[in-house]
């Protein structure tokens, strides 16, 4: 890591009677990262954030904002503040009021807090003159918004985000997505989010936690994680992937059902040589398989025949029965799709640089 | 959904019944206010406002107002103190006997008010304490409490504890986020609470007849007069009572849509 974490996680477990919700877990934040955690509905991630924050206090390990130990201060007294996933906004106070909210618990002056409120505003784009308004006319979009703004006014030094787009619809959290991306460059504040979206995190996040079961599976770039993920969970989790189970073969290759490894000594550029026996997995992103016409050739192919297309507008996406049963998927560019019908018999292609294999994956 | 004629005038007579039903009592004790005779006959023969007249001029009247708006006003305090704090209890925060507390504190609105007034009489003798109208407060409170608390247990149900949990987040003290949170958002339940109360306590009778002791409460001089020496004032005070009730009700509606005029602007 470049700089001093900012926010130190050390065997961080929180348990609820004999259920053990996070398991010891360790976690560097970087000071001024936008980190995402990503996780399926009950991995943890809500506990998580809850003892980040301070709502909650750890069971045992230790958290530590820079020099200072944090985990049984509580929430008003620490530095940081989070938005919330139902943003948690005021209905009883006006916008500015909101806004304002933490700088008058501070007891910061009037004319001072009112200034800050529209500094804020229009920073986040958002009219002076709803200043005054009530929370209920202003818009699901606005009220982000303002819930942002109100954040930015206590100044944290790490803003925490729970899930806060989730209950917006498709193309307003694509343009905030964007937004909230922006505000990080800009404010060169350390940003941690929380979501089940993969897809926010991708677009967003210097780097994704992928949590499971109260654990960090695997903590890297976008890029990484989709590139060479560390389990079978972590590839599935990173959208569509075609997996073949297997192992090394005699010559250090792989050797798998269905899969004809032509160039098999070495196997992809990323991964380590196989060992004789070894049990693995071999992974390939579907955008990275090519249909292939004799005499092509690639490093790994596999017969099949073709039973589906979709369109997927930009992409369009096939899905071919291999001979042994197991169901592949294929990507392509729609400018570049293939004529091919339902029935045809195909073969598919790609070569070592694209295939990842699964070691030692946890169970 | 649009009605047809037929069943609109159905429901305005049934709406109309209703209405008649709840009203039409009143109308006799308005005819005998305001009737010379000192018992009330029909046709009316004459006239008279003289016993509005004597009833605000009346010493013993005014006496009784006083003690009843004195009780009814300090019961109305407490009982939006109490309430807000129960509601929290009841409805709000979650904790390990509070099943049971929902359940206990509900009951006393159960008891016929006439047991539980000689519960309590009892009970303040035991202690030593002469029944007077302060021993009717405890009364009226035992009785009244439980109900304002349930009017805004209703308005603490609808409450986001992501607010609060939002405000302190964002720096605020237990105390900042009571007053700049809590109370605010609960403040409609908790008035209209008092004003329950007050209604509750000002027209209360069985509990008051037991516990006033040697005070007495504008509902209790009437029962008096009703069963002896009755008097064309029974009537009278009973017309000034239901006003006074309504004028009440005004008000509260009237500060109510100030309130919310002065939110949203």
């Amino acid at each position: 890591m470049p700089t001093e974490p900012i926010l130190r996680l050390k065997g961080v477990a929180k348990h609820f009677g004999n259920v053990r919700v996070l398991d010891d877990i360790d976690l560097d934040i970087a000071d001024g990262e936008f980190l995402t955690i990503v996780g399926p509905s009950g991995s943890g991630k809500t506990t998580l954030i809850r003892l980040l924050v301070g709502m909650d206090s750890p069971s045992t390990g230790e958290l530590w904002l820079r020099d200072n130990r944090i985990d049984h201060i509580p929430a008003n007294k620490r530095p940081t503040c989070m938005v919330f996933q139902s943003l948690a906004l005021f209905p009883h106070r006006s916008v500015g009021q909101n806004i304002e909210f933490p700088l008058k618990v501070r007891g910061v002056p009037a004319a001072q807090r009112r200034s800050r409120a529209l500094e804020l505003m229009s920073l986040l784009r958002l009219r002076d003159d709803y200043y005054s308004r009530s929370i209920n006319q202003c818009s699901g979009g606005e009220r982000q918004r303002i819930a942002l703004a109100r954040a930015l006014a206590f100044d944290p030094e790490i803003l925490f985000f729970d899930e806060p787009l989730s209950a917006l619809d498709y193309r307003l959290r694509k343009t905030l997505e964007k937004e909230l991306k922006d505000l990080h460059r800009r404010t060169g504040k350390t940003f941690v989010y929380i979501t089940h979206s993969l897809e926010e995190a991708m677009v967003m996040s210097d780097r994704i936690a992928i949590m499971r079961a109260g654990q960090f599976e695997q903590i890297g770039s976008a890029d990484e994680i989709y590139a060479r993920p560390v389990s079978r969970f972590v590839a599935e989790f990173m959208g569509e992937v075609n997996l073949f189970d297997g192992h090394g073969g005699e010559d250090g290759g792989f050797s798998g059902a269905g899969v004809e490894a032509t160039v098999p000594a070495e196997p992809g550029a990323a991964s380590k040589p196989l060992k004789p026996g070894e049990k693995t997995t071999l992974m390939v992103r579907p955008e990275f398989v090519h249909f292939l016409r004799p005499p092509q050739s690639r490093d790994y192919q596999v017969r099949g025949t073709l039973r589906a297309e979709y369109m997927l507008g930009s992409r369009t996406q096939y899905k071919v029965e291999a001979a042994n049963g197991q169901i592949l998927t294929v990507e392509k560019l729609s400018e570049d799709r293939i004529a091919g019908a339902p029935g045809d018999a195909v073969v598919l292609g790609w070569d070592r640089q694209h295939a990842h294999f699964l070691n030692g994956e946890r169970a | 959904m649009r009605s047809s004629r037929s069943t609109e005038i159905a429901l305005f007579v049934y709406g109309l019944l209703i209405i008649a039903f709840l009203y039409l009592p009143l109308v006799p004790v308005g005819f005998a206010s305001i009737s010379k005779a000192r018992y009330l006959t029909f046709p009316i023969r004459q006239y008279t406002t003289q016993w509005f007249g004597q009833a605000l001029e009346s010493a013993t009247l005014a006496e009784l107002a006083s003690t009843s708006l004195r009780i009814a006003l300090i019961v109305t305090l407490l009982s939006m103190l109490m309430a807000f704090f129960g509601a929290l209890a009841f409805a709000r925060y979650q904790w390990r006997s509070r099943g049971l507390f929902q359940k206990l504190v509900l009951l006393p609105v159960f008891f016929p008010q006439s047991v539980l007034a000689l519960a309590l009489l009892i009970l303040f003798n035991s202690l030593g304490v002469i029944p007077s109208w302060k021993t009717a407060v405890v009364a009226h409170l035992v009785w009244i409490a439980p109900i304002a608390t349930l009017v805004v247990a209703i308005r603490a149900y609808a409450f986001d504890p992501m607010l609060e949990e939002a405000a302190r987040d964002l720096g605020a003290s237990t105390w900042t986020v009571l007053r700049e949170v809590t109370l605010p958002l609960l403040m409609p339940g908790v008035i209209s609470a008092g004003l329950f109360a007050f209604l509750l306590s000002w027209g209360n009778f069985p509990l008051s007849l037991f516990t006033t002791g040697a005070d007495s409460t504008l509902p209790e001089w009437l029962y008096a007069k009703m069963v002896a020496g009755y008097s064309p004032l029974v009537p009278t005070l009973g017309v000034l009572s239901v006003a006074g009730s309504i004028t009440v009700i005004l008000a509260a509606l009237a500060i109510a849509r100030a309130l919310k005029a002065v939110r949203t602007t």
